[in-house]
């Protein structure tokens, strides 16, 4: 048998409170495309570190073309001809495409000219579409991620590892790079990307390791597997799906929530978002989808009272509430689930009960003579924990110690009942596993049926598309279109996602 | 949680020990036997009720120094001027009672002293946080800046409105019986003030871990940003959290005049904000470990001051030997994560395995 190009043998990884890898083995030869799945959380991200160099296994050996190798540090790695595109890109953004490229490869003078050129060809060459004098903080996220990608082959990479490339992509954009992908193995190279995706799996990889809960728990050939049987192997047991249609579609309802022409001018003077109108009604909810970075969250933030907008206003049940602050929205039955927990939702390093007061600290509800109530405040707590199936020791844990989907949960949890009249719900499932996914969006569909407006952003179209009422595409601060989701395909929704408008969009798709 | 607690003990006593031993080494360099040194230090704090209690005296202005400074700390914000909110504390302290002690009874006279120095001092402080609220200014600098002028302006006072009537040094005149802090052990300097103390250390306890205001405030300290997406107005806590910081240090101007000094001498107590601080690190900001952080100081400071008295070795080695108990306690907070983190890690193998 052919010696693999690089070989894991039984890398474990422990950090204090997870086990992040246990034993976990594996090869990749070269010409070969390798999907790394698994929930977060199952330890892709930590053993391709680990390949890197950027942790340090406490257990394990790595091997290439048979011969053991010390990884100590991203520079021993790219000697070996591995390279890692991160999930955030690492590009300083006031540099030149070229300047970023060449950036820690050079020394002495540089002849900038010379190494123009050479960037040119390296992209003519893949058929990438990158100028290398342009400034990185102009370009679109995908060309930032093909400028990533000209750094790796620039540096001869032979080892490309990609995590969660697509996640900031277009439908087309991603398109185009999984046949870069398929282009660069076909050339004897080598290629492991780490997705939760099943579709993107499907259609590039030539073989799959699932892992799980920090183990390799499948190790399969594309052509003998299917999107079933991965995710059973991913979460272990049967998908649940949420079915849409358990909930009947109920006739239109008087609108609760209006966005009038709203914009918003950021401090350059440039408009975060361009006259925006929209209307949630009672009991629906409103989808918005878009590339991250094109107005949702100060689309949120305006609706939520932590901005507020230059020009238009916001009404909610016919009130005005456009000079509300957000204290006063809170009271008013507006909840936000924000989309980074970590900075805007939540006090890492208080309880889980002292985060379900946080935006009810001010109601007289949670206080006993001017104390706070924490006999009251623990048994809600303890309630929402069973109810949320948070896992947690007890009330008084801090949320720091929690995984991601229960720290979501905590925040679900006390937005819920904050939000008695409107939901926003900012990417609530980003990052989380499926059983997570799940449980959110059964939550999100209960809300809704208790007759609450729910403002739903994601990239996510899956997402948009199996929870939505309506929905409203958003493209550099200004909506593309409102539609039903019967109007909508996979691919117009990309076009619009992507700049086109609907005129053109019709043209293509008929 | 009980490998906690006695990580705890066990690395916060060797950090004392450590940090005596330390400074017994830089007495071997003068030539001195720590060993007798440090006999005398221990002996003579204890070898009567007037010196042991004079403990609980230098321990009363440091938990408020300390508290003050915990305060703002667990806010997230850096108040380092308790020094010059002391000496407006002082000032205001030793002006009322000058004032109210001709004409008022002597316990409505320190009533009204203790009222309006907390309210001075406390617009004092509040100050600080009004421009870090209104104009974003660096806290930081502005606290400490603030003290200079806090002292300047003590200054300018004694040697014009509040000085002496015999006008020869830059003090006041003696505060009238009437109008002292109680004495708690007759025969001794120990004085109300202690017990203050010892209640304002509980009370902000309470202030910060039982009510929704010091909720908040440690909210904001914590995650301003996810504060202010809560409704939780950042700035109007600012303000407060400077104003009760001020207050605190103040108070400790209260006890000082009308408990211990009696009068107000020009630049008295200088180090106390700075050591205030290093208690305040030293307790992790916790209100509770203050009273304790401050007890010792406080031993060790009437400890210095007596062997200087008796025997050769300069007084100033304690101001040494403060600051190597502070390093190592320092030390032990990370020891303590890093015992935490292993345990954690070693059961996790454990369990895995």
């Amino acid at each position: 048998m052919e010696t693999a190009f690089f070989e894991l043998r039984g890398i474990s990884k422990y950090f204090a409170k997870v086990v992040a890898n246990k034993d976990v083995s594996f090869s990749i030869r070269r010409g070969e495309v390798l999907a790394l799945l698994g929930e977060n959380g199952a330890g892709k991200s930590t053993v391709m570190k680990i390949l890197y160099g950027l942790y340090r296994a406490d257990e394990g050996q790595i091997f290439k073309d048979g011969k053991e190798v010390k990884i100590q540090s991203p520079k021993d790695a790219m000697k070996l001809g591995i390279s890692m595109i991160q999930q955030h890109f690492s590009l300083v953004p006031a540099h030149t495409v070229t300047e970023n490229i060449i950036l820690g490869n050079v020394g002495g003078v540089i002849d900038q000219k010379l190494y123009q050129e050479e960037i040119k060809k390296l992209a003519g060459v893949y058929g990438f579409n990158v100028n290398p004098n342009d400034y990185v903080r102009d370009l679109e996220v995908g060309v930032q991620q093909k400028v990533e990608i000209l750094k790796a082959l620039y540096q001869k990479a032979s080892l490309l590892i990609m995590d969660e490339p697509t996640a900031v992509l277009t439908p087309q954009e991603a398109q185009n790079l999984m046949e870069f992908i398929r282009n660069f193995a076909a050339q004897g190279n080598a290629v492991i990307f780490i997705t939760h995706k099943l579709k993107e799996v499907m259609s590039v990889a030539d073989r799959i390791i699932v892992m799980r809960a920090g183990k390799v728990c499948g190790d399969v050939k594309r052509s003998e597997t299917n999107e079933v049987e991965l995710s059973k192997l991913m979460i272990g047991k049967d998908l649940e799906q949420v079915r849409r249609d358990e909930l009947k579609a109920k006739p239109a309802q008087k609108p609760r929530l209006i966005i009038e022409k709203v914009t918003l001018e950021e401090q350059t003077g440039v408009p975060a978002l361009k006259n925006i109108s929209l209307a949630v009604g009672q009991g629906e909810i409103l989808g918005i989808a878009g590339v991250s970075g094109n107005g949702q969250q100060e689309l949120c933030e305006i609706i939520c009272g932590a901005q507020f907008p230059s020009s238009g206003r916001i009404l909610l049940d016919g009130e005005d509430i456009t000079n509300k602050d957000i204290r006063a929205r809170i009271e008013a039955g507006i909840g936000y689930v924000p989309a980074d927990r970590s900075r805007d939702g939540m006090v890492m390093e208080m309880s889980i009960a002292e985060n379900m007061l946080l935006k009810s600290s001010f109601d007289k509800k949670w206080q006993n003579r001017g104390f706070i109530d924490q006999r009251k405040l623990n048994a809600y707590t303890q309630e929402q924990i069973k109810e949320y199936s948070i896992k947690t020791p007890s009330t008084e844990a801090m949320v720091r110690g929690l995984s991601g989907g229960n720290q979501q949960k905590v925040i679900l949890a006390r937005e819920v009942d904050n939000g008695e009249k409107v939901i926003i719900f900012d990417q609530p499932t980003r990052g989380l596993d499926l059983g997570a996914v799940n449980h959110i969006h059964k939550v999100i569909l209960k809300e809704r049926a208790k007759g609450k407006s729910i403002v739903l952003v994601s990239t996510e179209l899956s997402e948009i598309f199996a929870l939505s009422d309506k929905i409203a595409v958003l493209y550099k601060g200004e909506i593309q279109g409102i539609f039903e989701p019967a109007e909508l395909t996979t691919e117009k929704i990309g076009l619009l996602m992507a700049g086109f408008k609907i005129g053109e969009v019709r043209e293509d798709a008929s | 949680m009980q490998a906690k607690i006695r990580d705890l003990i066990i690395t916060n006593l060797l950090a004392i020990v450590l940090g005596i031993v330390s400074s017994g080494i830089m007495l071997l360099f003068l030539g001195e036997n720590p060993v007798s040194a440090f006999t005398i230090l221990i002996t003579s704090v204890v070898r009567d009720v007037y010196t042991f209690a004079d403990i609980f005296v230098k321990a009363t202005p440091l938990m408020f120094t300390a508290l003050s400074f915990a305060f703002t700390y667990k806010a997230n914000l850096y108040n380092i001027g308790a020094q010059g909110q002391f000496y407006i504390g002082a000032i205001i302290a030793v002006a009322s009672s000058l004032y109210l002690q001709d004409i008022l009874p002597g316990w409505l006279a320190l009533l009204i002293t203790l009222i309006l120095t907390l309210l001075g001092s406390g617009l004092w402080g509040g100050f600080i946080g009004f421009v870090k609220a209104r104009y974003n200014s660096n806290e930081f600098l502005i606290s400490m800046m603030s003290t200079y002028v806090a002292l300047a302006i003590m200054n300018y006072l004694l040697r014009t409105f509040l000085m002496e009537t015999k006008a020869e040094y830059p003090q006041t005149d003696a505060l009238a019986n009437s109008v002292w802090l109680p004495r708690i052990i007759p025969g001794t300097r120990l004085h109300v003030g202690f017990i203050l103390a010892l209640l304002s250390c509980i009370g902000v306890w309470v202030l910060l871990y039982k009510t929704p205001l010091g909720y908040r405030i440690r909210a904001v300290g914590y995650n301003a940003r996810a504060a202010k997406m809560s409704g939780i107005d950042a700035k109007k806590l600012y303000i407060l959290a400077f104003c009760i910081s001020g207050a605190l240090a103040g108070a400790a101007g209260f006890t000082e005049v009308n408990g211990v000094q009696h009068m107000l001498v020009q630049g008295f107590n200088p180090d106390i904000g700075a050591a205030g601080i290093g208690i305040a690190i030293l307790a992790n900001g916790n209100p509770i470990g203050i009273i304790f952080a401050s007890i010792l100081f406080g031993a060790l400071k009437v400890g210095g001051t007596i062997m200087g008295q008796m025997s050769a070795i300069p007084s100033s080695i304690i101001e040494l030997m403060q600051g190597f108990v502070m390093v190592f306690v320092i030390l032990a907070y990370f020891v303590r994560s890093w015992l935490e983190n292993n345990r954690e890690k070693r059961k996790l193998q454990k369990a895995v395995v």
